[in-house]
């Protein structure tokens, strides 16, 4: 509960750290309108344009259901392969022979072209929502298997030692020296899937839905509308960094002060 | 010298104790006079003698006052940086100090004297203050202050180029030149503030026992250093561009990541003596970038020169009454604390800056009617903060 109140308490000051991010990003943009006085609309449109389309399609073209649909999808196969991967990966770091065992099948997962799951997942699921939720597990389990295991691999024998020369409760114990430390290496992999997620669901969609934004996508590669395509990435990446920068990082900061 | 001369400098001889007395002394009079004057005249309550006002006011505002500023600052500064080494002596103060006052006059009579002469008696004071500093900061081998020697030389060459223009020499157009110096200035007021602001919260916390660390970290100006640079060129090659918009953003957006420097711990310190004013100087810098890069990008709006004023009467205006009270004090040998004139001089400046910056959010009808009135009042109320200035000042920088 501390923890929570600890959150709000500081987000405000977290909140205004974020324009050193902005600032960069501005320039980004700068550097995108440039481009488009370069090249033209038709291979970069302007940023302004970019944005007001952004605004127009939120307000008026119905693009939140689509939104919500890839959001859903992107969550769901976050979440199954948070799940799975971290109990795995905890279990498998436990001991050397899973550990070892298991290695050479996660970097064959890592290795493994998304595209290449999103064809099979077409060839046994169909088109929906289960080849894209599923492309979006394998791509992003291995990410998180990996975030437990080195976790769980690398626990200080030191601490775990002094811990049980005071006799310290198993509850102390993995509040106090278990979690702080795999949680450190957990967490980024947790961040790393999200994007993952974020990224393959698109991918996922534009090649094996009819619906979502990667479909959204299709469409406007379809008809030329750069500027609507440019539309749906900057709605992605606007949904990825509010959900990473406001959600995530926070709790990141908060459960990792004891590095401090 | 002539025994006129002597008897002269026998008198003024308390104000040249310190590089900052005699300067910081005649700096609020011109201000004073200078914009009360730009104020009659912009309303259309007076006609000025000088062709080109425009260029006028704004050489004057910056380049004027500006040196002045730098006259008062950069030698207490350097000095103080260097273990109290002495940079200046009393006959170069003195000789510095009406070499700019012979500058002022010049550019007063340009229609008269014209560019070439008032070029000569502006120019070399510049180069002069540049030439004073350069030992110190090249020796230094970390060289941790050298960024403001480079400034000043930078403002150097824009200073000549101006004069260039003015002369026909290059077909640059002098305003655009000004915009260049605008920004060049706001680049020394960053590189300024940041050390000034250290010097004085740190002692600020020292003095209410406040144990923590005031630190203007140094790479998030750098970044808003590089938004201005960007800022700056792009406005003086592509004038006009959307692309100003968004680098207009950056600026703001770098500008307000300095504020992160303004928590410390737990503690909120803006509202604490001296340390409100610098912020406001930083805050009022960002919304001046904010509003122009939203200019760039909303068409029709046409507020860029009034929005450059948060930068001007906003920035400067803050900037230096704050640096000429912190300097008048502290290096009289007094502690710094305030006083309901000076908070209220702060608020005055604060006033004339939103008075004057944020004409183009007046409703039309309003400003048709009560335009002069706004440009007049904004002057006069600016000007005022400085009389507050000497009322309070004049006889300490007159002390032995």
């Amino acid at each position: 509960m501390a923890a929570i109140l600890n959150i709000f308490k500081n987000f405000p000051r977290y909140l205004w750290s974020g324009w050193g991010a902005i600032a960069s990003i501005f320039l980004f943009i700068a550097l995108w309108e440039l481009g488009y006085q370069a090249y033209g609309e038709l291979v970069l449109p302007a940023p302004k344009d970019t944005f007001l389309r952004l605004v127009n399609m939120l307000l008026h073209e119905g693009i939140w259901k689509e939104m919500q649909i890839t959001i859903q999808r992107a969550l769901w196969g976050f979440v199954i392969s948070v799940t799975i991967g971290s109990s795995l990966g905890l279990l498998a770091g436990l001991f050397v022979t899973t550990s070892m065992m298991s290695r050479p099948l996660v970097t064959i997962f890592m290795g493994m072209p998304p595209i290449a799951w999103i064809v099979l997942a077409m060839i046994w699921f169909g088109m929906g929502d289960t080849a894209v939720i599923f492309t979006v597990v394998v791509a992003s389990f291995p990410i998180v298997f990996i975030g437990a295991l080195q976790g769980t691999r690398t626990l200080e024998n030191n601490l775990k030692e002094m811990a049980e020369s005071f006799h310290a409760p198993l509850l102390m114990k993995i509040k106090d020296i278990y979690f702080p430390h795999i949680f450190s290496y957990i967490f980024p992999s947790w961040i790393a899937a999200l994007g993952m997620s974020w990224k393959i669901v698109v991918m996922a969609e534009l090649l094996s839905s009819y619906d979502g934004i990667g479909a959204e996508l299709a469409v406007t590669r379809s008809q030329l509308d750069t500027e609507g395509a440019l539309a749906l990435v900057l709605m992605l990446v606007i949904s990825l960094l509010f959900i990473e920068y406001f959600l995530m990082e926070p709790i990141k900061r908060e459960v990792e002060q004891w590095r401090d | 010298m002539t025994t006129s001369n002597s008897a002269l400098l026998n008198k003024i001889k308390p104000f040249l104790t310190n590089s900052f007395r005699l300067i910081f002394l005649l700096l609020p009079i011109y201000i004073i006079l200078s914009i009360t004057l730009w104020g009659l005249v912009w309303s259309g309550y007076l006609p000025l003698f000088i062709q080109n006002q425009l260029v006028w006011h704004i050489y004057e505002m910056m380049f004027g006052v500006a040196s002045a500023g730098i006259i008062g600052f950069i030698f207490t500064f350097v000095s103080e940086a260097y273990n109290d080494i002495v940079i200046i002596s009393k006959k170069q103060i003195f000789y510095i100090v009406m070499l700019w006052l012979i500058g002022r006059i010049a550019f007063w009579m340009i229609d008269t004297l014209g560019v070439y002469v008032v070029a000569l008696t502006n120019l070399p004071l510049l180069i002069w203050i540049v030439f004073l500093i350069a030992k110190p900061l090249i020796v230094d081998p970390l060289r941790n202050h050298i960024s403001l020697g480079l400034i000043l030389i930078s403002i150097v060459i824009i200073q000549g180029w101006f004069f260039a223009s003015l002369a026909g020499w290059v077909a640059t157009d002098a305003m655009s030149i000004l915009k260049v110096a605008l920004g060049s200035f706001m680049v020394l007021e960053l590189l300024a503030l940041r050390r000034i602001a250290t010097g004085t919260i740190n002692e600020w916390l020292d003095s209410n026992n406040v144990d923590d660390t005031f630190v203007a970290r140094p790479p998030r100006y750098n970044i808003a250093i590089l938004c201005i640079i960007l800022f700056t060129l792009f406005e003086f090659l592509f004038p006009y561009n959307p692309i100003l918009g968004w680098l207009g953003f950056a600026v703001c957006a770098a500008i307000l990541n300095t504020l992160n420097d303004f928590f410390i711990d737990e503690k909120i310190i803006i509202f604490k003596p001296y340390v409100l004013p610098i912020f406001l100087v930083l805050l009022s810098m960002a919304i001046g970038y904010g509003l122009m890069g939203f200019d760039y990008l909303y068409d029709g709006f046409n507020g860029i020169n009034h929005f450059r004023h948060f930068l001007t009467t906003g920035v400067f205006g803050l900037s230096f009454f704050t640096v000429m009270v912190i300097i008048s004090t502290i290096h009289t040998g007094r502690k710094l604390r305030t006083n309901k004139w000076i908070n209220l001089a702060i608020l005055l400046i604060v006033i004339a800056t939103l008075l004057r910056s944020l004409m183009p959010f007046f409703p039309l009808s309003f400003m048709a009617e009560n335009a002069s009135f706004i440009y007049l009042s904004s002057s006069v109320i600016w000007a005022t903060a400085f009389i507050i200035y000497l009322m309070i000042f004049s006889s300490v920088l007159s002390e032995n």
